[in-house]
This record gives C-alpha cells, sequence and structure tokens, in this order.
C-alpha cells in the first residue's frame, strides 16, 4: 500500500449530471459519460480507496524559504531539501503521478517576471523524477488560446523539450466532474482535466506575484489554471462571475492533494499579475500546506494574510494562516521580508501590514 | 501546395477530429476541419464532419464542445459557419435556423460602466459561458456566423462589431477583450486579434483601430509565430485583402513544426484554412 504524500484530502471525485458544473449551464441534462469514465477510473486507481492525507487539516503547518537562490543555481538541492524539510515522504512517491503546475497566464517575452521561469520546473521535475515519481507538467493558460504560444514566449517549451518531460494542455482535455469541496461560491463543482483528476499530487509552482484585484497570486490563485478554457471560458469569466477569493478557496478545498514551490527569484510588483514590475527577491518557498505557504509570501510581501479574501475563508479550514502556527524551516520570513509595491488603490492599500504587525502578525 | 494536401488528406480519411491526435473528437476541431475542407474542394469530407455537427446539436440549437459535453455553447456558431461553407443543399437548413434563433437570444452579462475598465461594458456581444460577460472570440465567431447567414445588418450584428472595435487596443490588436484596467493599458496577442479583424472584415472603423490593428498584426507575424496564432493572424489580414508575400512559407513552416509536436489535427486543420488566403470560407462564406 502507497504511503501518504501530503496533508489534506477533502473532497472525492465523483460522477455528476452536467448540471451541477456550472450553475449557469443548462440544467437536466443526462450524465456526462466522461465524467463517469474519469471518476471509476479514479476509484480503480485507488485514489478514493487509498486516501493520501494524513489528517483534514493539521493546526500547523512547517513551510521553507530558501534565499540568494538564482536560475542558474542548483535549484534542484534547494527544492529537494524544501521538499523534505515540510515533511514530503519520498518512500511514497515511486510510481505516483505528479503534475507541476506553472503559472502560463498570459506569457510574453517583454515580461519574463510574469510566469514560472522555466529553471524552477526543469528542477521541481528532476526532483520528483528521482523520487521515483512520474511527472507531467500542465497548464490552462488563462488569457490566450495558443498554448503552443504561451509555451514559447515562456521559453518553457524549449526547457521542457530538452528535459524530455511531456505537457498536458489542460485547457482542451477532456473533463471529469468534482464536487465543490468549498460551497463559498454558488458552484456546484469543478470540471478539473483529466490530467489533474488522475494526478497523484499537483504541485502548484506559481511566480510571487501581486494582483491588481485580491492582493497576491501565489500558490492558491495559480490553481484557477487547472480550470479548462472550453468549460470556463478566456479568461476564466465563470469563476469571476462566482467570486474570486471564493472559487480560490473551493478550488483548492476541491483538490486534495496539492503542495507549493514558489518562484520568488524575480517576483512581480506594482500591476501584478501581468502589468507589474520584475522585484529581484531571491526566494523560493516551498511547502506541503498551499494556505501556509501563501500566508508567509504574503508577509514576506508586507500583506497581512487575515486581510486577504481567500486567505480567510481558508484559515483554519485549509491550513493555517496565523503565524505561530506556521513552522518556519530555512529561513525566517522576517528575514526575507521586502515590501512590494502596490497600486495606489484603497482595495489594495488596505491589505498591508502595518508596521508593528510586520513583527507581530 | 504538398503540405496543404497531406493535410487535407488527413482530415479526409479521419473518422473524427479532435485538439490532439487521439483525443476524443471535439465540436471546434470539427468545425475548423469542415471549413478546410469545404474551403479547398474537398465537399464529401467536409460532408461528413458537418453531419457529425448536426449530431451533436440539441433541440434548443446549441452544441456543446464535444459529443460527451454539451455546454457550454461557444462551439455553436463555428458549426453555423462549416454548414454555411457547404452551402446548396437543405440538409443544414433546420440545424442553422436552431443555431441562429440560439444565438440571438443569448447575450453576455452586461455591468455598469466603471472607471477602473476601459471597455464598454454595457455593451452587448456574445460570452464563452452564458451567464457570463461577452469577450472578443465568441462574439467574433458570433458575428461570423451572423454574417454568414445573411444577417449582416441584424441590430446583434451591429453591436457585436460596435463591441469589436471597442475591445481592440489604441494602438492596434487586442487581447481576450480587456483594453485598459485601472488605468494600465493592456498587451495585444495575435490570434484574437487576428480572429477580431476577420470578422471585422467590411466594417467602417472612423477610429482607425481596425487599421492600426492590421498593422500590428503585419508587423508580428513572421517564420516562427506559432500554429494557431499564424493562422488566425493571416485570415484576419486576408479579410482585410492583405496577404504578406511570405505567408506561404510561414504556413508550411509552421505545419512542420507541428507535425515534429505531436500533430494537432486542429492546428493543422488551421493551417490549411489560413492557406486559402482571401478566399478563406471563415469570412467569405457571407450572403450579404
Amino acid at each position: 500500500m502507497n504511503k501518504p504524500l501530503t496533508p489534506p484530502v477533502p473532497t472525492p471525485a465523483q460522477p455528476c449530471p452536467e448540471t451541477a458544473g456550472h450553475d449557469a449551464q443548462r440544467p437536466g441534462l443526462s450524465l456526462n459519460r466522461r465524467a463517469l469514465l474519469v471518476g471509476g477510473g479514479l476509484v480503480a486507481a485507488g485514489w478514493l480507496a487509498r486516501p493520501l492525507a494524513r489528517s483534514l487539516f493539521r493546526a500547523s503547518a512547517p513551510v521553507f524559504i530558501a534565499r540568494h537562490q538564482r536560475y542558474d543555481g542548483d535549484l534542484e538541492q534547494t527544492i529537494r531539501a524544501g521538499l523534505l524539510a515540510t515533511g514530503l515522504d519520498p518512500a511514497a512517491l515511486p510510481g505516483r503521478k505528479v503534475l507541476l503546475k506553472p503559472n502560463l497566464v498570459e506569457p510574453t517575452r517583454q515580461a519574463p517576471h510574469m510566469t514560472t521561469h522555466p529553471a524552477m520546473i526543469v528542477a521541481a521535475a528532476e526532483v520528483f523524477r528521482r523520487f521515483g515519481a512520474t511527472v507531467v507538467v500542465g497548464e490552462a493558460p488563462g488569457h490566450v488560446r495558443d498554448t503552443e504560444m504561451a509555451l514559447a514566449e515562456s521559453g518553457l517549451g524549449e526547457a521542457l523539450d530538452s528535459a524530455q518531460l511531456d505537457f498536458a494542455d489542460l485547457n482542451y482535455e477532456e473533463t471529469g466532474w468534482v464536487a465543490n469541496g468549498g460551497r463559498a461560491s454558488k458552484l456546484a463543482g469543478f470540471h478539473f482535466p483529466r490530467s489533474i483528476v488522475e494526478a497523484d499530487l499537483v504541485v502548484s509552482m506559481p511566480k510571487l506575484k501581486t494582483h491588481h484585484w485580491v492582493g497576491l497570486t501565489v500558490s492558491m490563485k495559480n490553481l484557477y489554471g487547472v480550470l479548462p478554457g472550453v468549460k470556463y471560458g478566456w479568461p476564466k469569466n465563470v469563476l469571476h462571475h462566482a467570486g474570486i477569493p471564493q472559487t480560490v478557496f473551493d478550488i483548492n478545498a476541491s483538490l486534495p492533494k496539492r503542495l507549493a514551490i514558489v518562484d520568488g527569484i524575480v517576483a512581480m510588483e506594482g500591476d501584478g499579475p501581468i502589468m507589474g514590475s520584475p522585484k529581484p527577491l531571491g526566494l523560493v518557498v516551498i511547502g506541503t500546506n498551499p494556505t501556509a505557504v501563501d500566508a508567509t509570501c504574503a508577509r514576506i510581501m508586507g500583506l497581512d494574510p487575515a486581510r486577504v479574501g481567500y486567505l480567510q475563508l481558508a484559515a483554519d479550514r485549509l491550513g493555517p494562516i496565523v503565524d505561530g502556527a506556521i513552522i518556519q524551516r530555512g529561513e525566517r520570513w522576517q528575514a526575507t521580508a521586502s515590501p512590494f509595491t502596490l497600486l495606489n488603490r484603497p482595495h489594495l492599500q488596505e491589505l498591508r501590514l502595518d508596521s508593528s504587525g510586520i513583527l507581530t502578525s | 501546395m504538398r503540405w496543404v494536401e497531406a493535410i487535407l488528406d488527413e482530415l479526409s480519411e479521419a473518422t473524427s477530429w479532435s485538439y490532439r491526435l487521439g483525443a476524443p473528437p471535439a465540436t471546434e476541431p470539427a468545425a475548423t476541419a469542415a471549413l478546410a475542407l469545404a474551403g479547398h474542394g474537398r465537399r464529401e469530407a467536409a460532408e461528413r464532419a458537418c453531419r457529425w455537427l448536426v449530431s451533436l446539436q440539441s433541440d434548443d440549437g446549441t452544441l456543446g464542445i464535444s459529443a460527451t459535453e454539451p455546454a457550454p455553447h461557444w462551439p455553436t456558431g463555428m458549426a453555423m459557419l462549416a454548414w454555411r461553407a457547404i452551402g446548396g443543399t437543405a440538409d443544414y437548413e433546420t440545424p442553422m435556423t436552431k443555431g441562429l434563433a440560439w444565438m440571438l437570444a443569448t447575450r453576455g452579462e452586461t455591468l455598469p460602466r466603471s472607471d477602473d475598465i476601459g471597455h464598454d461594458t454595457t455593451a452587448i456581444g456574445w460570452p464563452w459561458v452564458e451567464g457570463t460577460h461577452a469577450w472578443v472570440e465568441p462574439t467574433a465567431f458570433n458575428l461570423l456566423a451572423l454574417k454568414a447567414v445573411g444577417h449582416a445588418g441584424h441590430p446583434r450584428a451591429r453591436w457585436a462589431a460596435g463591441l469589436l472595435v471597442d475591445r481592440l487596443l489604441p494602438s492596434g490588436g487586442c487581447n481576450y477583450g480587456n483594453t485598459v484596467i485601472l488605468g494600465q493599458t493592456l498587451r495585444a496577442h495575435v490570434e484574437p486579434t487576428g480572429l477580431a479583424l476577420a470578422a471585422l472584415a467590411g466594417e467602417a472603423d472612423p477610429t482607425g483601430r481596425i487599421m492600426r490593428s492590421m498593422d500590428y498584426l503585419s508587423q508580428t507575424l513572421d517564420r516562427s509565430t506559432t500554429a494557431a496564432s499564424l493562422a488566425y493572424g493571416l485570415m484576419g489580414l486576408a479579410a482585410h485583402g492583405r496577404v504578406p508575400i511570405a505567408a506561404s512559407e510561414w504556413l508550411a513552416s509552421a505545419a512542420e513544426r507541428t507535425r515534429r509536436r505531436g500533430a494537432s489535427p486542429h492546428r493543422l486543420a488551421l493551417l490549411a484554412l489560413a492557406a486559402l488566403g482571401t478566399a478563406c470560407p471563415l469570412f467569405h462564406g457571407t450572403d450579404g
């Protein structure tokens, strides 16, 4: 029997009527045969039979921070150390399917600091391969229909070719339906691509960025990019209409097998997530609890996680956001904090940690 | 062009049309294949794809994204374009009538105007998914379909053209459909720009944005442009009578790369469609 990999496992995938996916879509249709097939496959694969979790939620979670990192440095060593320091058990990985999910929302050579650097993805892939896992890189770019263009502009396509890594174009895969494990939004469930449904572990690999609507986008918001454009649009407007904080929380609550590896080597500040400026930080942040990782990243950026909508929803349900409940490995966040420039908008400025908060939050 | 004939042979011999080789068939690739086959005179094969599209249509006139996923309905207009490209048969009159009825009854959600958002959020077009805002690509496909079935003068077509011009960036080009957000002008991308320009062929534009968008495409497209972007970019230019001298060479190069990278039937069909130049049925199926 496989050993558990990571913490929380909330909601099983299950077949469902088409109606349950988008409330905006038409009611009363017959069962989605593909969903049935995928759901059945999950049971056969043992996802339902052998939960990977040790517990639904742990009151504390470790987060690893490495600084002085470079894209041409030994990222493989850093990532391996971070995963081991935050509780990943390599003995559970042989034979498992690991999907690495970078952020390629709208790649352009004009702004390489918008997307996860290919060196991070290749290094993470190598770590999981050495642990014995089967690795695929998957993404559903949120703003562009031409995924080949996204791979070319980000440089990821060439890197994947060199590393002989497979890529799953999540925008166009057939889907399986998973009930909404969070229920913060009106959506009854999500249509996840086959590669996501069949993965034993989804590794969110975001770029550390500001976000002009919700403050920051890190590992939890990055998982918007597992949802297929063919079902949710370009942009994934179904989610926006259902509420960004609510759907960020819901998606994460519906995808149990997640961990986070954050590219903060050259981050983005200002008008993120698309038009912001590069912010060299040299950081890599890793954890098996994405909520704790994002809360830590918020503090590094000078934001109060308790004021960020989706972290408020996730707090004590998907993971801890209180500083005292996050066990720091590697560097302490206080030593790496570097407040990010935000647009001068009230809804963003109110997210900032005050001067005392930086020390105490 | 041998590379085009090879693609057409494959599309003709196929029993289904998909986004990637070996994947389940899907509506958009089938409609694209039908357009390419019809445009190149492979009528019998195009008919097969068109009949499959008819089999997907629900009683309410909609087509979903595949046989197993009957929603959302954004590919409906693309199927209508394919049926219209076949022409000369009554077999598709009823499906087109049903599709048109759905199209005219469907619109994107509008929003109150806001200083934070640069485009006209009250403009009426089509969404990817019912219940959400209107965006460039579904609006462009449905405007092309309305023109193809003789409704270029319908108020919905006029509103759609107005929406598309409004979504072009001041300096030319467009993205998925946002122009300025929180005071920041966003970037253009080739694929939506090409599709929008194809839909805007023949439209008056006192703002000059259409012309600047053509200039953007002319300056951006080259031999390295990826397949779908290249195809739509060239179709957008061709719709306005502008075909780059090197277009055939670029398309052949993209076809060769596409074959090396998994041979996506959908991308290959797009390249064959774009190879039709100014005779492309994407924007030449119009009745008026």
